[in-house]
C-alpha cells in the first residue's frame, strides 16, 4: 500500500488532491482553534464589512465573521460527504461481495435490488424526503441528530448501487482466480476466503468510486442547505451562507458570495483530483470503466 | 425486444415501489395537512371534518389505491391546501423545467463533444491538458453557485441578461431566449465536463483499436478514419448523454431557485413548505418517471448502436 501511496503522491494531480483534502479535513477538525471569531456572534455595528484587518474575509449581513463561518462550515460538508459514503460502502460492498460469492438466488435478488435503487434520482429524492419528514432535528434516544442526518441516510442508501456493482464485478473475478481455487482445495472455508482473499483484493475500484462519491455528497449537501432543506440556520454551512448572500449580488458585497462558493469548489476539486489519481494508480487497466460517476 | 419489455416492467415496478415508500413516509408523519391548512388553533372536530372531507380518515391502503387509480387515469387530483388542480399546476410549471433542461442539454452536447474529440486527438498535448483541467473544474463547481456568479457577471456586471425571472415566448423570442441563457449555462457546465470526459476516453480507446491502425496503414484519409472512429465511439457517449439528461431534472430544480424560474421547483418547494403532500408525491413521481425514461432510452440507444451488447 505504501508503494501505491508513493506513486499516488508522485502524480501532481494526486498530490494536489491529497493536499486539498488533508487541509480541509484539518480545518474541519481544528475549527474551534482556527476560527478567529465565534461563527454565530452577531455584531450589527459591523455588518457587511469588506475584507480587512480583524475580519480577513469580511462580515455578513448580521456582522458575523465570514472566515470563521467558512471554517466551521467545513464540518457539515465533510460529515455529510464522508458518512454517506461510509454507509454506501458498508452496504454496497457487503451486498456485492456476498452476491458474487453465493451466486444463485441471493445474487439475483441483491443485484436486481441495486438496479432498482439505481433508478432513483438522488437530488430530487433528497429534496422530497427532507420535505416530507420536515426540516428539523432528529431525536434519537438521548441525542438530537441534526437535520443533515436525513440527507446522510438517504444519500448513503442511494450510493449503495454503484459501490455494490464495482465490488461485485471485482469479487466475481477474484472468486474465479487460481489462487482462490487453490485456497479452496487446501480446505479453507467460504467465510475466511471471502474476508481474507476476495474482499481485500476487490477494494481498489471501490476506493476510487467512494472518493468520487464524497465529492458528489458535498455538492448535494450544499445545494440542499442553499434551498433551506439542509443545515439549519444559524449553524454555519457553505450552502446556507450562499443563500444568505444572494441579494448582495446586486449591491456588490462580493465577499459574501465569492468565498463560500470557492470553499465548496476547491474542496470538491480536491476529492475529484484524488479520486482520478487513485484510479490511475490503483487501476491502471481501467477495468472498472472510465468515468462512471454521473449525478 | 425482451430486454426492452423487462426494462419497462422493471421501471413500472420501481415507480410503484417508490410511490408506496413515499405514501408510507407521508402517513408516518405526525403533522396532518389539516394543521397546516386550518392553522394551529383549529379544534379537533375541524381537523376530523377536514380529514373526512379529503378521505384522510380512511385506511392508508384504501387511500393509496384511490390515489393510484386516479393517477393511472392521468388525473392528479386537487391540492389539499388551496384546492387548485394539480394537473394545472403541473401543466404550468413543467414546460419551464423541460425547456431549461433541453437548452442545458443542447449546450452540453455542442460544447462537450468537440472538446472531447479535440482532447483525444491531441492526447497529452497542451490542448488535452487544458481540456481535462477544465473538465475537473467543471464537475466540481456546484451549479447553484455558478448561477450566482453568472448573475453577478452577466446580469449585474454587463447587463446583457436578466438576473432572473421567466419571460414567456409571447413577449418575444429574443427576450425569452435571453432569460434562459444564464440558467442553461449554470445547469449545463457540469454536463459539459461529464460528457467531454466520456467522449475523450471513448475516442481515445477506439483510436488504439486494430481496425483503426489497419485503416491508417492502408492509407485511408484522415476524414474517413475519423468517421470510423466516431461511429465506434458513439455508444458510450450516447449512454452517458442520455443518463445525464435524466439527472438534469434534479439539478434543474436548484438552478430554477437561483434564477427564480417558475418551474417545477416552485411547485415542489411551495408544496414542501405547506406540507401539501399530494403535490409532493405527484411532482417527485413525475421527475422519477422522466429519469427512468431517460435510462431506458440510454439502454435502447446503446443496444441499437452496439448490437454486440444485445446478445
Amino acid at each position: 500500500m505504501s508503494a501505491a501511496l508513493r506513486s499516488l503522491l508522485r502524480r501532481p494531480a494526486g498530490a494536489a488532491g491529497a493536499a486539498i483534502v488533508a487541509a480541509v479535513a484539518l480545518v474541519a477538525l481544528a475549527a474551534p482553534l482556527l476560527a478567529p471569531h465565534d461563527p454565530l456572534a452577531l455584531d450589527l455595528a459591523r455588518k457587511l464589512r469588506p475584507p480587512g484587518p480583524g475580519h480577513w474575509l469580511g462580515t455578513d449581513q448580521t456582522g458575523r465573521d465570514v472566515l470563521s463561518r467558512l471554517i466551521w462550515g467545513a464540518r457539515p460538508s465533510l460529515a455529510v460527504g464522508l458518512l454517506a459514503v461510509v454507509i454506501g460502502t458498508l452496504g454496497g460492498v457487503t451486498l456485492g461481495v456476498t452476491a458474487a460469492m453465493a451466486r444463485g438466488w441471493w445474487e439475483a435478488v441483491a443485484m436486481r435490488g441495486m438496479d432498482a435503487l439505481a433508478s432513483i434520482p438522488l437530488l430530487i429524492w433528497a429534496i422530497a424526503i427532507v420535505g416530507i419528514i420536515g426540516v428539523g432535528p432528529v431525536p434519537l434516544g438521548p441525542f438530537q441528530l441534526p437535520n443533515e442526518s436525513k440527507i446522510v441516510l438517504l444519500v448513503g442508501v442511494l450510493y449503495m448501487p454503484p459501490l455494490a456493482r464495482v465490488a461485485h464485478g471485482g469479487a466475481l473475478l477474484e472468486a474465479r482466480a487460481d489462487y482462490v481455487q487453490a485456497r479452496r482445495l487446501q480446505g479453507a472455508g467460504t467465510l475466511p476466503i471471502m474476508l481474507g482473499d476476495v474482499l481485500p483484493n476487490c477494494l481498489s475500484p471501490v476506493v476510487v468510486q467512494a472518493t468520487l462519491l464524497i465529492a458528489v455528497g458535498i455538492v448535494v449537501e450544499a445545494s440542499l442547505s442553499f434551498v433551506g432543506l439542509g443545515v439549519e440556520p444559524p449553524a454555519p454551512s457553505w450552502g446556507g451562507m450562499l443563500a444568505d448572500a444572494r441579494r448582495y449580488i446586486f449591491s456588490g458585497e462580493w465577499w459574501t458570495y465569492l468565498f463560500p462558493g470557492l470553499a465548496i469548489s476547491i474542496t470538491v476539486i480536491g476529492f475529484n483530483l484524488l479520486g482520478d489519481a487513485l484510479r490511475d494508480t490503483l487501476d491502471p487497466r481501467k477495468a472498472s470503466g472510465t468515468v462512471r460517476v454521473v449525478a | 425486444m425482451w430486454a426492452l419489455l423487462s426494462r419497462l416492467l422493471g421501471s413500472a415496478a420501481v415507480l410503484v415501489a417508490v410511490s408506496l415508500v413515499l405514501f408510507a413516509l407521508i402517513h408516518a408523519n405526525p403533522v396532518s395537512p389539516a394543521r397546516v391548512v386550518l392553522g394551529n388553533d383549529a379544534s379537533e372536530e375541524d381537523i376530523a371534518q377536514f380529514d373526512a372531507d379529503n378521505g384522510l380518515d380512511r385506511p392508508v391502503a384504501e387511500q393509496y389505491l384511490a390515489w393510484a387509480s386516479r393517477s393511472l387515469r392521468g388525473e392528479f387530483g386537487r391540492s389539499l391546501v388551496d384546492d387548485t388542480s394539480i394537473s394545472r399546476t403541473i401543466a404550468q410549471t413543467m414546460p419551464v423545467t423541460v425547456e431549461l433542461v433541453l437548452w442545458a442539454f443542447l449546450l452540453a452536447l455542442v460544447l462537450a463533444i468537440p472538446l472531447g474529440i479535440v482532447s483525444a486527438l491531441h492526447e497529452d498535448r497542451w490542448v488535452d491538458h487544458l481540456a481535462r483541467a477544465l473538465a475537473t473544474v467543471g464537475v466540481s463547481i456546484p451549479g447553484f453557485w455558478l448561477g450566482l456568479m453568472l448573475i453577478a457577471w452577466g446580469a449585474v456586471g454587463l447587463g446583457w441578461f436578466p438576473a432572473g425571472g421567466y419571460v414567456p415566448w409571447t413577449e418575444g423570442a429574443l427576450p425569452h431566449l435571453r432569460s434562459m441563457v444564464l440558467p442553461a449555462m449554470a445547469l449545463g457546465l457540469y454536463y459539459v465536463a461529464i460528457i467531454s470526459r466520456m467522449t475523450r476516453s471513448a475516442v481515445a480507446d477506439v483510436m488504439m483499436a486494430d481496425h483503426v491502425r489497419v485503416s491508417r496503414a492502408m492509407g485511408l484519409g484522415r476524414g474517413r478514419i475519423m468517421v470510423y472512429i466516431l461511429r465506434n465511439a458513439l455508444s458510450p457517449i450516447v449512454t452517458v448523454a442520455a443518463m445525464s439528461f435524466g439527472y438534469m431534472f434534479g439539478w434543474a430544480l436548484i438552478v430554477e431557485q437561483v434564477f427564480t424560474l417558475p418551474g417545477m421547483s416552485r411547485a415542489l418547494l411551495n408544496a414542501i413548505f405547506r406540507r401539501d403532500y399530494i403535490v409532493i408525491l405527484d411532482v417527485v413521481l413525475i421527475i422519477t418517471a422522466f429519469f427512468l425514461a431517460a435510462n431506458i432510452v440510454a439502454d435502447l440507444l446503446y443496444r441499437l448502436l452496439d448490437p454486440r451488447i444485445a446478445e
